[in-house]
């Protein structure tokens, strides 16, 4: 099952592939809103959405990427990563049934997080 | 005596205003009560007496030489004519005086009646208010905080010049204007007119209540409104204070200041990420009886971040929250190694008490320590309850990780790890230069007691850190 990993640190995004590809998930990868967009934009088979929210700058980046995700894809598994603390006016912009993992997530905490979405 | 002579001399003898009759030489004829009280004399002294020689001369006064031989001779009346003098007796006075020409039938030279007021203490009063107005507008000019003063229906009674300034108008366009009128009508939004049907009614005084938006001339600005009723003795009517601070450079600074914090927390975590990314992908190749040290490593690592949110957050200097910091903690702890599924809960309960950063880090980790100590071994059934308290015993803290599971003594545990979790545990108390207190069984479970010097600030109190 493919996961779209959005994370503008490569070193980040690089780990996580990694971590995901041991669990035996699919990895897609992108650096920016835009790289997302065309995968999702596309016909490639997408699982889950786990995207950073504030990217390149962009505050809640994140959270219109996953907006516009749900509304290509309304069935998507969304889940949020953020270095920065969870204001209220980030949680109001979350997507329904979304779930978000404060960094530094373990890689456990992933793992966990993926297979209970993904098994639903 | 008739009566109508008796009725007039009663009269004169009651009315407060000292009276005195001259005759056409300026003798003094008569003069009633008050004159006598007022200017300290007495009928003997007076009675017969040039006026201007009455007293030692004290009333031969050039204004009142003008009445009596300038102005009398040509009118037959005239009406507070203002006289002051310093008289020797009584010291410095001004007086009213009306003077009226009085004949009688048959006589070709009248009298004159001189009726005089002592009106010092009034116009001393009337000096003294008037000081004080200028006092008070020129405080008022000074203060750099717009001000202004409203009735109760928000029109304008003064205001200071630097609002008119703020405005751009003229006091005279501001009197009686209300507020919303004001400028290009800037000011009338909702929020005002709601703080102001609250001051009026409620009596409470409001501080600091915040307006953000553009003004024509000003530019995008923040104030603080602060309002507050006077009331004036003896009136009914209410009118209202209104000070505009102007905090736009303040907010400026706070907002940066957010910003840059927000900034070096963002960072900072996504470095936190890598260690534990690279952490995890080092546990990959690793034997399987070294990775329970890695998840340990990756858990104290998630304990050292959320103080970043907590500081971020904290306004005090930098002070946390001992319940909020020990509450993220417990949260971090269920997501890292209890799971939703899990039958184990972590309860927090602590007094209110901050503490300072430099330790912050820690005594997370001690706490981290011991609640994972009590996690990972006091429930081979997978259920139960770890309480993290805090509180203040005498002159120490206490902090105390207590749960109900099987019961270890957790010092003289033989495994592996728990032997590092136990080294662990004296580097970070012996940092925060504390005591373990021997566990005590009670009943079912363990209790671990740490006992801390003051490490921790009364909330608000910043400057006072333990040293």
């Amino acid at each position: 099952m493919p996961i779209l990993i959005v994370e503008d640190d490569s070193l980040i995004r690089e780990l996580a592939v990694v971590a995901v590809e041991d669990w035996g998930y699919r990895a897609l990868e992108a650096g920016t809103v835009a790289e997302a967009l065309l995968f999702l934009r596309s016909s490639q088979p997408i699982a889950l959405l786990f995207t950073d929210i504030n990217l390149h700058g962009v505050p809640l980046g994140g959270c219109d990427l996953a907006r516009e995700a749900i509304g290509l894809r309304p069935k998507l598994n969304v889940v949020y990563t953020t270095g920065n603390f969870i204001s209220t006016e980030m949680s109001a912009r979350f997507v329904a049934d979304s779930r978000v993992l404060r960094k530094p997530y373990s890689l456990g905490q992933l793992k966990d997080c993926f297979s209970t979405l993904l098994a639903a | 005596m008739s009566v109508s002579e008796i009725a007039a001399s009663d009269i004169v003898e009651t009315v407060p205003s000292a009276l005195i009759i001259l005759d056409r030489n300026l003798n003094i004829t008569s003069a009633n009560r008050a004159f006598y009280q007022t200017f300290r004399t007495n009928a003997a002294e007076t009675e017969g007496c040039l006026i201007y020689k009455l007293g030692n001369r004290q009333w031969d006064i050039p204004a009142l030489r003008t009445l009596l031989e300038s102005v009398i001779p040509h009118r037959a009346s005239v009406e507070g004519f203002e006289v002051e003098h310093d008289f020797p007796t009584i010291g410095r006075r001004t007086m009213l005086v009306n003077a009226r020409k009085i004949f009688q039938p048959g006589e070709h030279d009248g009298f004159i009646l001189l009726a005089i007021e002592d009106v010092s203490e009034e116009r001393a009063a009337r000096k003294e208010s008037k000081r004080n107005w200028q006092l008070t507008q020129s405080i008022v000019d000074t203060i750099r905080d717009p001000l202004v003063v409203l009735e109760a229906d928000m029109t304008v009674v003064t205001a200071s010049k630097t609002f008119m300034i703020m405005f751009g108008i003229t006091e005279r366009e501001a009197q009686g204007r209300r507020v919303s009128e004001l400028g290009q009508h800037q000011w009338d939004v909702p929020a005002l007119r709601h703080l102001m049907d609250k001051v009026l009614p409620e009596d409470k005084p409001i501080e600091s209540f915040e307006i953000e938006d553009d003004f024509p001339m000003l530019g995008r600005r923040v104030f603080n409104l602060n309002a507050r009723k006077i009331s004036q003795p003896g009136n009914h009517a209410h009118r209202v204070l209104l000070v505009f601070e102007d905090v736009t450079d303040r907010k400026i600074r706070e907002r940066d200041a957010h910003m840059l914090t927000t900034e070096i927390s963002h960072r900072i975590k996504n470095n936190l990420q890598i260690v534990v990314g690279l952490i995890a992908y080092e546990a990959r190749s690793t034997a399987a009886p070294c990775v329970q040290g890695y998840m340990a490593m990756q858990a104290r690592i998630g304990a050292i971040a959320q103080l970043y949110d907590l500081i971020s957050q904290s306004s005090r200097s930098g002070a946390v929250a001992i319940d909020a910091y020990l509450r993220e903690i417990a949260t971090t702890l269920r997501a890292s190694l209890l799971g939703e599924a899990s039958g184990i809960s972590i309860e927090v309960k602590t007094e209110a008490l901050d503490i300072d950063p430099d330790r912050a880090v820690p005594f997370g980790l001690l706490v981290n320590e011991l609640a994972t100590n009590a996690i990972k071994h006091a429930f081979p059934g997978g259920k139960g309850r770890v309480l993290l308290s805090v509180g203040l015993v005498g002159d120490q803290i206490e902090l105390t990780v207590a749960d109900d599971g099987v019961g270890i003594p957790v010092m003289t545990s033989v495994k592996n790890a728990e032997k590092r979790g136990a080294d662990y545990l004296a580097i970070f108390v012996r940092q925060l230069g504390g005591t373990m207190v021997p566990s005590v069984a009670q009943g079912s479970g363990t209790i671990v007691r740490v006992r801390l010097p003051l490490l921790l600030v009364p909330p608000g109190d910043p400057g006072k850190l333990a040293a």
